[in-house]
């Protein structure tokens, strides 16, 4: 009975035959594991899956790599990082790169790891570099929630926090459906989705993650989208609620206020970045170190941009897996594993 | 974006929970969630739970199938 | 003797003599390890192999073994990939002034026990003491000599479409074992490396089935480098099939919280095998039976198509690319 419903699923995916139909995913992980279980292949002709901003890495413009690598050489102060930040290209290094001229780069899995790291450690000055969408964003803030409770002066975020509704107005022309990334929904919840569908005319999915439901999830597009209504249902129920992590929200605003942001690629989006509020500004490594305006250049001839609005393939890029690989990537989509440059090399994106 | 995993809650104290996902176990914060019982499941992201979920994703998807006819 | 390893103990003289007899030669001692400059050894009939590999690894001592032993099996298992029956083996040693001498005992120690596993002989050696802070602990090098089965011919260059390819063992669990060793991510599992010498398994399996292919020991960069390395040197396909890798459920739910593929974690006591179709049954059912290869699974095919890439049947049937090799190993969170 469980492989009749996976069965059902595939089979609405593989036998649409009716207009073009542009998928968009916003989700990095969303991305990864959908060539990682191989399920392009499983769609038809007709149907686009174009990997959107959903890659917090990918986005994160090249200032903000300056910024950090100006504090680790500049201002000797310890870098706690996600690993996927370390090889992204900055103007003129990576953090990687920063390493090697002796920078201290310390890799974490959580921004509390972080915290503990500056408590074992008062002689340094650390800074936790604090990028991601609504789903790691509480978690950042949680550290900052500890650092203050703990009374910690060594401790501090460069923050490149980014928020989804408003990328998602941006892209709204860019396809057809949006496969909305479902932990950043078990933090929002679903409002915003009805909303969008209601008052914005966008359909969309929110989607897990195990092949299972991504298949279903595609399939609920693909049917939905022929009923020629915009539409919203959440195909991820048993973590995402309508009113998500209520919790999760309120910190977050304790913490953090609203502000304009780069996204690489995009450019400023109003309002759609997070900053500490000035009760946190003690925590804020650009006012705590007053680091100067950064204006960090990309490569010009990388589309990574154009990618991520779905305008471009990877393979599209003329330095695309030629000048531009994972072991010497030139944008940013090319950096991590979750990439849509990365991965559409690393899994053979000649096929896709 | 945001690794995901599912983990078994096995003890909590103050806020933090030990958490095995396949007989990988590690302390998260769980300070998000309320009303969190050993024996939960919860998704992680960096060290965080972010929601208390099924572990399962079988009957989920088995609902939206049927509902899609 | 002092509790510690001293620069006294490089220079040449009482001292070096006396770390010598205390922790080398008693561990050591065979006919043919002699106070003399070189070994002098009876040449063996028909081909040998030879291979020498260096050893850093961080701790050096973790679950499952220590450095001591990671040096007997790498060079041990290099051999036998090649069909060749480990006779002789050098040890370098590069200490760290200050090393505690009851560690370096243990080090030596497990390198005794694993030598005596597959019955080679250490017939020569060296220690060099570096100042404080010139090398982290201990490096060992170790070189060895093997007398290749007759018979026997292996190569990364002899796969053939059609083959079929077997592990020995679960993956990836040194470089999980490892990971978790540094205590760099909070995470804890109960992970023992598979660290062991192979010889005796692996020299059953070709004493059975003498027209093995392909024998490769997947240390660094783990099963998909090797695959990926085959893959090129044979001009053939590989195809896998992913739900029959074997992971231990600890090595994937590590893997999981930190985004990282087992293909790519190091092995110390787990061998890629390729071999012609109708003996796979015969191989699988001798490694079966030996110590170490218990658990070794048919993991995949050589294929005519697809050459010098590796392609994975999904868990939902589907098929994708294994993603190719390289870059530091690094946590994928957001």
């Amino acid at each position: 009975m469980n492989e009749d419903k996976l069965e059902q699923a595939r089979k609405i995916i593989s036998s649409y035959d009716g207009p073009k139909l542009r998928i968009m995913e916003v989700c990095g992980t969303h991305t990864h594991e959908i060539f990682r279980l191989g399920i392009r292949k499983l769609l038809p002709e007709n149907v686009d899956l174009i990997s959107g901003p959903g890659c917090p890495v990918c986005v994160t413009p090249v200032g903000f790599i300056d910024e950090a690598v100006m504090l680790a050489l500049d201002h000797d102060a310890t870098i706690c990082t996600f690993g996927d930040l370390v090889r992204v290209p900055g103007t003129e290094m990576s953090l990687a790169g920063a390493r090697s001229k002796g920078g201290k780069i310390q890799v974490v899995y959580s921004p509390l790891d972080a915290v503990e790291y500056a408590k074992e450690h008062p002689e340094e000055q650390v800074v936790f570099l604090a990028v991601g969408f609504e789903t790691t964003t509480p978690a950042s803030c949680l550290a900052v929630k500890r650092a203050k409770e703990a009374g910690l002066e060594n401790f501090s975020l460069l923050t490149a926090n980014k928020t989804m509704p408003e990328a998602y107005l941006a892209l709204k022309g860019s396809a057809d459906a949006f496969l909305y990334p479902g932990h950043v929904h078990a933090i929002i919840g679903t409002q915003l989705c009805e909303d969008m569908a209601e008052k914005e005319g966008v359909s969309g999915v929110i989607a897990g993650f195990t092949g299972r439901e991504l298949l279903t999830a595609l399939a609920v597009v693909i049917s939905r989208a022929q009923e020629g209504r915009p539409f919203f249902e959440n195909c991820y129920p048993r973590v995402v609620t309508k009113e998500g992590s209520p919790a999760g929200v309120k910190l977050v605003n304790s913490i953090m206020e609203p502000c304009d942001t780069e996204w690489r690629g995009l450019g400023v989006i109003p309002q759609s970045g997070m900053q500490l509020r000035e009760e946190y500004a003690d925590f804020d490594a650009r006012k705590k170190f007053r680091l100067p305006p950064v204006e960090g250049r990309s490569n010009p001839a990388c589309r990574c941009g154009e990618v991520l609005q779905g305008k471009c393939k990877p393979s599209d890029c003329g330095v695309f897996g030629k000048v531009c690989t994972p072991e010497h990537p030139v944008g940013a989509c090319m950096v991590s594993g979750e990439g849509a440059c990365s991965a559409y090399y690393l899994y053979g994106g000649s096929e896709s | 974006m945001c690794v995901g995993l599912s983990a078994k809650v096995i003890k909590i104290t103050d806020g933090t929970a030990l958490v095995d996902a396949s007989g990988a176990k590690r302390n998260i914060s769980v300070e998000l969630l309320e009303d969190l019982e050993p024996g939960d499941y919860v998704m992680v992201h960096a060290g965080t739970a972010i929601a208390k979920i099924t572990d399962e994703d079988i009957p989920e998807t088995e609902r939206i199938m049927e509902a899609l006819g | 003797m002092t509790d510690f390893v001293t620069l006294a103990h490089g220079a040449g003289g009482k001292q070096t003599a006396e770390l010598i007899d205390r922790v080398f030669k008693s561990h050591f001692a065979n006919p043919n390890f002699t106070g003399d400059d070189a070994a002098v050894l009876p040449a063996p009939q028909g081909k040998i192999a030879m291979t020498t590999d260096g050893f850093i690894v961080s701790p050096r001592f973790f679950p499952g073994g220590n450095i001591g032993k990671l040096a007997i099996c790498g060079t041990v298992n290099d051999l036998t990939c090649m069909g060749a029956k480990p006779l002789y083996m050098t040890s370098a040693f590069v200490i760290e002034e200050g090393f505690p001498m009851d560690e370096l005992e243990e080090i030596v120690a497990a390198m005794e026990k694993t030598a005596a596993e597959v019955g080679v002989q250490i017939v020569a050696g060296d220690t060099k003491v570096a100042g404080k802070g010139q090398v982290d602990g201990v490096f060992i090098n170790t070189t060895g000599v093997g007398q290749i089965m007759e018979g026997i011919r292996t190569s990364g260059t002899l796969a053939k479409p059609g083959d079929v390819i077997i592990t020995t063992g679960d993956v990836g669990r040194h470089g999980c074992t490892i990971l978790l060793a540094r205590d760099e991510y909070g995470i804890e599992a109960d992970v023992k490396s598979d660290c062991a010498p192979l010889w005796n398994a692996i020299h059953a399996a070709f004493e059975a089935v003498p027209e093995i292919h392909t024998v490769r020991d997947a240390t660094r960069g783990g099963v998909g480098t090797v695959l990926y390395e085959i893959a090129e040197q044979s001009n053939v396909g590989i195809r896998l099939d992913a739900p029959r890798i074997p992971v231990e459920p600890e090595v994937r739910g590590v893997c999981g919280m930190l985004g990282l593929e087992p293909l790519y974690l190091a092995c110390e006591g787990t061998m890629v095998m390729i071999v012609p179709e109708e003996k796979a049954e015969k191989v699988l059912e001798v490694l079966h039976s030996q110590k170490y290869t218990e658990n070794a699974a048919v993991i995949g095919t050589i294929t005519e198509e697809q050459r010098g890439r590796v392609v994975m049947t999904t868990e939902i049937g589907s098929e994708t690319l294994l993603p190719q090799p390289g870059n530091e190993l690094l946590p994928r969170i957001c």
